[in-house]
C-alpha cells in the first residue's frame, strides 16, 4: 500500500487547520445549561439594551413606524375606519386618540438638539402605544377565524425575521441599521399580538 | 490577509455584560469563538457524539471562570487552553472507564491494525479518529494547534520525546490512511518546510 509523503500530508494538515465547522452545539442547548448554572440572569438580559438613550429613541421611532404598517395591513381595520377613528375623540374609554403630532414631527421640523429628537421620538411612543391600546379595546371590525389565521402566519412569518435579525445582530451587534430592523420587527409583533388578542377567547397561543 | 474574527480584541464592555450574566452578551461570546473552540474538542475527542457533550462543558467552564479572566493574553487564546484542558480531562475520565469496564486493549489494537489495512479515510478528521487518544492529542495539540513538543507534555503528563514518538506513529498512520486521497487534487509543494513547531 502507497503512503503520502510528508509534504502531502503536511497539506492535508493545512488544509484541515483552515477549515471552518458549525459549532458542536446550538445557543440555545449551551444556554439551557448557562440558565441551569445561574450563570445567565434574567434581568440582565435585555437591561444593557434598553438603557442606551439612543436604543430607545430608534425603538420609539420604529415602532411607531411598525404601527403604520400595521394598521394598514390589519385585515379587521382598514385604513379607512383607522381615519374615521382618529378623528372622532373618545369619550370614556379613557384611552385618548393618537395625535396628529408625530406626523408632523416627521414631515418638515427640524430639530434642535440630541434631546430635542429624544424628546420627539419619546412622545411618539406614547402615542403609538395609546393609540395600538384604543384601536384594540375600540375596533368593532368583524374579527373571524380567518383573521385569525392570518395573524398567526405574521405572528409566525415575523418570529422568522426576529430570528435572522438575532443572528445578524450576533454579527453586527452595535449596527444601528441592523438594531433598527431588529427592533422594528419586535414593534410589530407586539403589534400583531396586540391585534390578535383583541376579541376575547381568540387570544393567540404558542408564540 | 485579514484578520480572524477570533484574533480580535474582545470588547471589554461585552466581557463586563457576560460576568454579569447577559445573554446577548454571552452569545456574541459564543458565536465569535465557538468555531475555533468547538474545532479544537472535536479533534481532540473523534466522535462527534462526546465532542457535543464535551463542548458543552467546555462552554460552562468558560463562563464561570470569566470572572477570572484578566485579559493578559487574548480571549480566544485564553479561552483555547481551557478548551484543551477541559477536554483531555474529559478523555482521562472516559478511559479511565473504560479501562475499568474492559480489560481488553491489547485485543482491540490488534483488530485495529487489521482493519487498517482495509480502512480508507475519506476526510483526515475520520482518519484522526483512527488514531489512539494519545496519539491524537499529540497530533492535533501539535500540527494543528501548534503546541510545542514541551507544551504537550506538560499537558498530557508526557516527557517531550514521548510526545514526539507519539506525533511519528500519528503521522505514520495517517499517511497510510489517507494514501488514497494523493491524486491530481493535490499537489506536492516543492521544498515546503513543516509549519507546525518543533
Amino acid at each position: 500500500m502507497s503512503h503520502l509523503s510528508e509534504d502531502q500530508l503536511d497539506q492535508i494538515i493545512a488544509t484541515e487547520r483552515a477549515s471552518q465547522h458549525a459549532p458542536l452545539n446550538d445557543w440555545r442547548t449551551i444556554a439551557a445549561r448557562a440558565r441551569e448554572e445561574g450563570l445567565i440572569r434574567e434581568s440582565q438580559s435585555r437591561s444593557w439594551v434598553t438603557g442606551q438613550p439612543w436604543f430607545q429613541a430608534a425603538a420609539a421611532m420604529l415602532l411607531l413606524v411598525g404601527g403604520i404598517a400595521i394598521g394598514r395591513t390589519t385585515i379587521a381595520i382598514p385604513s379607512s375606519r383607522q381615519a374615521a377613528e382618529k378623528s372622532v375623540e373618545p369619550t370614556s374609554s379613557g384611552a385618548p386618540v393618537a395625535s396628529t403630532a408625530p406626523a408632523t414631527s416627521t414631515t418638515g421640523a427640524s430639530f434642535a438638539s440630541v434631546d430635542d429628537a429624544s424628546a420627539t421620538l419619546e412622545r411618539a411612543l406614547g402615542d403609538y402605544q395609546r393609540a395600538s391600546a384604543f384601536l384594540a379595546a375600540n375596533s368593532s371590525g368583524p374579527t373571524t377565524v380567518d383573521s385569525s389565521g392570518i395573524y398567526r402566519t405574521r405572528l409566525a412569518a415575523l418570529d422568522k425575521v426576529n430570528n435572522a435579525m438575532e443572528s445578524a445582530l450576533r454579527t453586527a451587534p452595535h449596527d444601528p441599521v441592523i438594531n433598527q430592523y431588529y427592533l422594528a420587527t419586535m414593534g410589530a409583533r407586539v403589534a400583531t399580538q396586540q391585534m390578535a388578542a383583541r376579541p376575547v377567547g381568540l387570544a393567540l397561543r404558542g408564540f | 490577509m485579514t484578520k480572524k474574527v477570533s484574533e480580535m480584541p474582545f470588547d471589554q464592555l461585552d466581557l463586563k455584560r457576560a460576568i454579569a450574566g447577559d445573554e446577548r452578551a454571552m452569545q456574541r461570546l459564543w458565536s465569535q469563538h465557538a468555531p475555533h473552540i468547538d474545532a479544537v474538542v472535536r479533534r481532540l475527542c473523534g466522535d462527534p457524539e462526546l465532542s457535543a457533550d464535551v463542548s458543552q462543558e467546555v462552554w460552562m467552564q468558560i463562563f464561570r471562570a470569566l470572572p477570572s479572566y484578566r485579559g493578559d493574553s487574548q480571549f480566544g487564546t485564553w479561552a483555547h487552553r481551557i478548551a484543551v484542558n477541559r477536554t483531555l480531562n474529559a478523555l482521562r475520565k472516559i478511559r479511565r472507564l473504560a479501562k475499568l469496564e474492559t480489560d481488553i486493549e491489547d485485543d482491540s489494537a490488534l483488530t485495529e491494525q487489521d482493519t487498517d489495512r482495509t480502512f480508507l479515510a475519506e476526510s483526515i478528521e475520520q482518519a484522526m479518529a483512527r488514531l489512539s487518544p494519545g496519539a491524537r492529542a499529540v497530533f492535533v495539540l501539535h500540527d494543528i494547534e501548534g503546541y510545542t513538543h514541551g507544551e504537550i507534555g506538560e499537558e498530557l503528563g508526557i516527557t517531550p520525546g514521548g510526545s514526539k514518538s507519539q506525533l511519528f506513529k500519528a503521522r505514520a498512520k495517517l499517511k497510510k490512511l489517507l494514501a488514497h486521497l494523493v491524486d491530481e487534487s493535490i499537489p506536492v509543494g516543492k521544498g515546503k518546510a513543516h509549519v507546525a513547531p518543533v
